[in-house]
């Protein structure tokens, strides 16, 4: 039995053809992810099932109705969960479950749901002061409601930290029924590796039909191959940092926190935050959504006031000489914060005198950093109608056009397909084997692998710091209270996502 | 219904909870108000003028003496013609008046005399006043004068009786119509910004894919801002006629009745640039444009529409001020008169039935247009709805 049948499928918005002659059967009572690059269709793909968009060529049939022309008996047994799921942010939580129970007309039935989120005790708080996770999470049970045949999700772990994600994932399983259908929709290729059916579309095309054990045994042997099946990824020397321009720093420790704090009312967003980072380091700043880490970001860059400790950047004192110090610093910023209306071109030449590089040498740097960052075939476009890799890479382009000797990077892969953010952490380690300081926050765990060291950040403090193996290894300890046998299973270290969530559990603990 | 109900009970929510639109319901008004009523006066004010006499005959100075005394003009006299002209270049003085040294020489022989009045006629409307002011205060002057029997009376005397505003007060007319100023803003204004709103954040496509119909989000978004609407017009009517006791002639049931055929026209206007536009910033300047301007300079409100090139006459026509204004100005001033009140209720209608079709037809219930021919064709292709 198939939930889903597709036939022959072609959509072309102008002269884009997002969906090509693509036919594709989703089977009834299974979890299916849809992995792919980003504009390889997976929307597009969820969104003519749904019969939000209408397919140019082609039949689609969902739940045995033709979407065309029967959307409105369709939308009674679908659940839809958008990319920016329309959650009223000006409403509360339960304010917005019973506003879609209303639309679905579903009885008011959320105890179990509420149980499961853990938003019991928030009811009453706005959507709005959610944390990223808690958003998603409410999405969700939102889209839950009424028990829907066929659930439709997309990218619903975007932005979102481990625990949350692996609620989520909870949520869907012990929520659903067994003749529930599920079309997920996913970045992380561990989370596809756990499903049912694992659909690879690339080019509106798909290129892997089935099952994910198929194409590895784990998860890092399943991104290898999904990756391979895409084309592959070549490891090339990084242009970026090749032209990057390095002048030595004349201190040893380029960023410092010390006791770093900052405060609302009674509220303590970031408290006895202290780290020290040496030139030339991948410092990652780990944490689960709201845990305060984009609240130390914009102190340690001077955008947000510390109410106590300090910061120093390059030796100089964040909060005394804010202008000299952020003129050693670049900053990628976790929403795309560039101007959506002026060209690729006009974005950095705009960085570049904002950044105080002179007339004289704007012209050049320009251009070498286009070439660098190979975005030739793009410098007339607006940056709004980039892909989102090439809006990350340009956010990049425009943080580096000074050379600064430290770049800090909040969330730069957040939303990114997996061959994109591979490409992207090649340049940052062989910009970081140049010299260059970088502090980075991610909820990708397996790019915290490649940070040098690591703090932990939980509720506004640092509950661990140290190398990705030291980390390990102190779950490893907490997990097994033998310490005879934790030496015997060093070779057995945890995940760096399992890391992440003993260490967290343990903290709450405390 | 329950749908509707839940789309409503939602609005409201979100009404409450943005300050913005309180605002502009609630604040605005007062504040417009305020301004129609202290800061815009299209009536005369005591204007100041400069006086300058060659004429030194005693009598001659009684005259000069009148335009210090007068109820509407204060004067500042000069020796020197240069200072005038300094004056005047300072806005210190908004004209002057020069008595030549033959005036009383002319006057006594039983001629006519000169008189010069200078004006600045980079306003128009004060030259005006200067120059009738300084005319009349002449006059009557020269009719208590002793050279008042060689001069013969005018055959005709105007007897002058203005009708609705005896005191030709321009309050009376100008702050009832602000009320379509306002109510404009909230029809318009307000409502570009919730449709867009939620195409901007994604919530129309997440209550796209839900039981939700086309009539149940267009009525969602009339039925809350219409009671918002009403709620401020209540409120804008209680400022004019007991706060700031603008006389008002009309009947209120007529008042109410007609405001609302208006708010919801305007409601049509403001929900089509949103439906249209699905961008608040775009919207929000869509209906500054289309809305707000024109119900203050092309509905008859600060200008005259007789007075308007013929191209602009013709296009008040499709505004909806345009007949609100000419309504709510002769309810309150003249009180009822049948004809206008159906006039201007009809061609309110007949714009705000159109406005809702208009928005019913562009309620997309998918992402993109999708052409009514093209379902109707696959429909009759495929009669089943099965593949």
């Amino acid at each position: 039995m198939n939930a889903v049948e597709i036939k022959n499928l072609t959509k072309i918005f102008g002269s884009t053809v997002a969906l090509n002659n693509l036919s594709l059967n989703i089977e009834k009572g299974k979890i299916t992810g849809l992995i792919g690059a980003d504009g390889a269709g997976k929307t597009t793909l969820l969104r003519t099932i749904t019969g939000l968009l209408v397919q140019n060529k082609g039949a689609i049939s969902t739940l045995g109705y033709n979407p065309i022309i029967q959307k409105e008996e369709l939308t009674h047994h679908i659940g839809y969960m958008p990319q920016k799921f329309g959650l009223y942010e000006d409403l509360t939580v339960i304010e917005n479950l019973m506003f879609y129970a209303d639309l679905k007309n579903v009885p008011y039935d959320f105890d179990k749901k509420l149980d499961f989120t853990g938003l019991k005790p928030f009811q009453s708080r706005l959507a709005g002061a959610l944390s990223g996770g808690m958003k998603q999470k409410l999405g969700l049970a939102c889209t839950l409601l009424g028990n829907p045949e066929l659930l439709l999700l997309d990218e619903p772990s975007v932005g979102v930290d481990p625990i949350s994600r692996r609620d989520l994932m909870k949520m869907v399983r012990e929520m659903i029924s067994s003749n529930t259908s599920v079309l997920w929709s996913t970045a992380y290729l561990d989370e596809a590796h756990s499903f049912d059916t694992a659909v690879v579309i690339d080019k509106g095309k798909i290129i892997y039909n089935g099952a994910p054990h198929n194409l590895g045994s784990n998860a890092q042997e399943f991104e290898d191959n999904v990756i391979e099946l895409m084309g592959g990824y070549k490891r090339e020397e990084s242009l970026i940092a090749k032209n990057y321009n390095y002048t030595a720093p004349k201190v040893e420790l380029t960023v410092e926190a010390d006791n770093l704090e900052k405060r609302y009312g009674k509220f303590y967003a970031v408290k006895n935050n202290t780290f020290k980072i040496k030139k030339g380091e991948i410092f990652g700043l780990l944490g689960p959504n709201g845990a305060g880490k984009s609240t130390s970001f914009k102190m340690m860059c001077g955008l947000a006031r510390p109410t106590g400790g300090s910061a120093r950047i390059m030796g100089v004192d964040i909060t005394k000489e804010p202008e000299k110090a952020r003129s050693n610093l670049g900053y990628m910023a976790q929403k795309f914060s560039l101007y959506g209306s002026l060209t690729v071109r006009e974005n950095l030449e705009f960085f570049a005198s904002a950044y105080g590089i002179t007339a004289r040498d704007r012209a050049a740097r320009i251009s070498e950093t286009i070439e660098a960052f190979t975005l030739e075939k793009y410098v007339n476009q607006k940056s709004d109608e980039l892909p989102l890799g090439l809006k990350q890479r340009l956010s990049m382009a425009c943080a580096l056009i000074h050379n600064p000797p430290v770049l800090f990077l909040d969330e730069p892969t957040s939303g990114v397909d997996v061959l994109t953010r591979r490409d992207f952490w090649n340049h940052i380690t062989s910009l970081s084997n140049k010299g260059v300081t970088i502090l980075v926050t991610t909820h990708f765990m397996d790019e915290a692998e490649y940070c040098d060291r690591i703090s932990l950040f939980y509720k506004g403090e640092t509950i661990a710091l140290g190398t990705p193996e030291e980390l390990k290894l102190k779950a490893l300890k907490l997990n097994t209270k033998d310490r005879l046998r934790s030496e015997l299973d060093k070779k057995n270290l945890p995940t760096m996502e399992e890391t992440f969530i003993t260490l967290i559990k343990d903290s709450e603990k405390k | 219904m329950r749908i509707l109900l839940a789309l409503i009970k939602k609005e409201i929510k979100q009404i409450l909870r943005d300050p913005s639109s309180i605002v502009i319901a609630f604040v605005l008004p007062l504040i417009s108000i305020l301004i129609y009523m202290y800061g815009i006066n299209l009536d005369s004010v005591k204007i100041t003028i400069g006086v300058k006499n060659d004429d030194p005959n005693p009598e001659v100075s009684t005259l000069v003496k009148s335009f210090g005394h007068s109820k509407y003009v204060n004067s500042i006299y000069f020796d020197n013609i240069k200072d005038i002209e300094t004056a005047i270049l300072r806005s210190d003085i908004k004209g002057a008046v020069i008595i030549p040294n033959d005036f009383s020489t002319k006057l006594s022989r039983g001629q006519q005399a000169d008189l010069l009045i200078l004006t600045d006629g980079s306003e128009v409307n004060t030259a005006n006043y200067v120059q009738s002011y300084a005319t009349s205060i002449a006059n009557n002057w020269l009719a208590t004068s002793k050279y008042s029997v060689s001069v013969k009376a005018p055959a005709i005397e105007a007897q002058i009786r203005t009708w609705y505003n005896p005191d030709l007060n321009s309050h009376y007319f100008i702050v009832p119509g602000s009320i379509a100023i306002t109510m404009t803003l909230i029809g318009i204004l307000l409502t570009s910004l919730v449709v867009a709103r939620e195409w901007e954040r994604g919530t129309m496509e997440a209550m796209l894919s839900t039981s939700v119909k086309a009539i149940h989000i267009v009525l969602g978004k009339y039925i809350p801002y219409f009671l918002l609407g009403m709620l401020s017009l209540a409120f804008n009517i209680f400022l004019c006629t007991a706060v700031f006791q603008i006389p008002f002639r009309g009947n209120y049931f007529i008042l109410f009745a007609l405001s609302a055929i208006f708010l919801f026209t305007s409601l049509g206007i403001g929900l089509n640039i949103s439906t249209a536009l699905k961008n608040q910033f775009l919207a929000s300047m869509v209906s500054i444009g289309a809305g707000f301007l024109p119900a203050l300079m092309l509905s008859g409100l600060m200008f005259p529409i007789n007075s308007m090139p013929i191209f602009f006459q013709h296009l008040t026509r499709v505004l909806p001020p345009r007949y609100y204004v000419s309504f709510i100005e002769s309810e309150f001033m003249a009180g009822g008169v049948t004809s206008i009140r159906l006039e201007n209720a009809i061609y309110l209608s007949i714009l705000g039935l159109l406005f809702f079709a208009a928005v019913y037809k562009n309620t997309s219930m998918r992402l993109e247009k999708v052409s009514y021919d093209y379902t109707r064709s696959y429909r009759s292709k495929n009669p089943k709805g099965v593949n």
